[in-house]
């Protein structure tokens, strides 16, 4: 008996030991695969910051609560951000009226802010931030603190997206027809 | 669970009964790699230290070679490449190699760099034995849809002497591991 037994129980632990290795690997690549912090569900920190406008004018972000908010950090010395903010322009313009606003925080200096944004018909704000606004982004998921970077907001106040890179144009177009 | 329990429901499970439990285990432990993995990530990126990474050796007692290795996918700009030594001292020689032509449809024609940039850097005079730091300015972006804001990167460097040998290579700020982040 112990001769036909044992080879059997043998190789049903093998295999159970193979089980639990396959699911610990699996987890472990899971665990290695997610991105190095997730951006907080609640946009809180991100509203309650205040920063200058091109005129030098403090401007809450709390007072686009409600709205369906794109914040999108960017950079007259940032290719991709000046290639991609046509579109919000004309996002801006389409969907303004279902309380869309985008606002854009520059890492930047004001006066190239502002011709840029006379440039490109700017019909949004853009706010300017230095290194600090730069770490901002880092808290909300920027772990690289590259550009462009953007975060979209809910009308109740939580984050809904986070991408670092363009948003491609279906995304942005999901994401703004967002109704909560 | 209680171990015991384990246990006994080991022993009373049929032969080869486990073998499905493997099938699962894998297949739960695939489905949560590949579902966990791209919902989190957007683009793969290095941080800018990992990037751009900035190394010089002191060659003489005025002269300073500087180079950046540059990740595969990445590039710096070649107008927002400077370098300086603190204390203030002036550079006389510093001529950036050409960079490979862009037409940018906002920045117009730019040269970047890619791969490895190589730079000599001639001090206004010698500096036998005299420490001096090394700071180079640079901007760069990825292939990927993304740029780095500009960055200042500082080596420490000591000039040998006048009959002295070539400093050795150092790097910027090692670059730090990251696993988990």
């Amino acid at each position: 008996m112990n001769a036909a037994t044992r080879p059997a129980a043998a190789r049903r632990a093998l295999v159970a030991l193979a089980a639990v290795v396959a699911l610990a690997l699996g987890a472990a690549l899971a665990w290695s695969l997610r991105a190095p912090s997730p951006p907080p569900r609640d946009a809180s920190t991100l509203l309650a910051i205040a920063l200058p406008d091109v005129d030098g004018v403090s401007q809450a972000l709390e007072q686009w609560r409600g709205k369906l908010l794109v914040v999108n950090f960017w950079a007259t010395w940032c290719a991709p951000c000046r290639e991609e903010m046509p579109m919000f322009v004309k996002a801006q313009r389409e969907h303004a009226g279902r309380g869309v606003q985008f606002v854009g925080i520059a890492i930047d200096e004001p006066g190239k802010v502002r011709q840029f944004a006379r440039e490109l018909d700017l019909n949004y704000p853009s706010l300017v931030g230095g290194y600090g606004a730069m770490e901002l982004s880092k808290t909300l998921g920027n772990s690289v603190m590259a550009l462009p970077f953007t975060v979209v907001v809910d009308r109740a106040g939580r984050i809904v997206h986070t991408q670092l890179g363009p948003l491609k144009p279906a995304v942005l177009d999901r994401l703004v027809a967002i109704d909560g | 669970m209680p171990k015991a329990a384990r246990a006994d429901s080991v022993r009373r499970v049929p032969r080869l009964a486990w073998t499905p439990v493997a099938y699962v285990g894998t297949l739960v432990g695939l489905v949560l790699a590949l579902h966990v993995g791209p919902a989190a990530a957007d683009l793969k990126l290095l941080p800018p230290e990992e990037a751009f990474r900035f190394a010089a050796r002191a060659l003489d007692t005025k002269t300073v070679e500087a180079n950046f290795a540059i990740a595969d996918g990445y590039y710096l700009y070649r107008d927002k490449t400077r370098f300086s030594l603190e204390p203030a001292s002036p550079l006389i020689g510093a001529d950036l190699p050409p960079g490979k032509v862009k037409e940018d449809p906002f920045f117009g024609r730019v040269e970047t760099y890619r791969d490895r940039v190589v730079v000599r850097l001639t001090l206004s005079q010698p500096m036998a034995g005299r420490a001096v730091t090394l700071v180079a300015e640079s901007q760069g972006c990825a292939d990927a849809g993304v740029c780095y804001p500009p960055n200042r990167q500082k080596i420490e460097l000591t000039l040998p002497a006048s009959d002295g040998k070539p400093g050795p290579l150092l790097e910027a700020t090692p670059a730090r591991k990251r696993w988990f982040n």
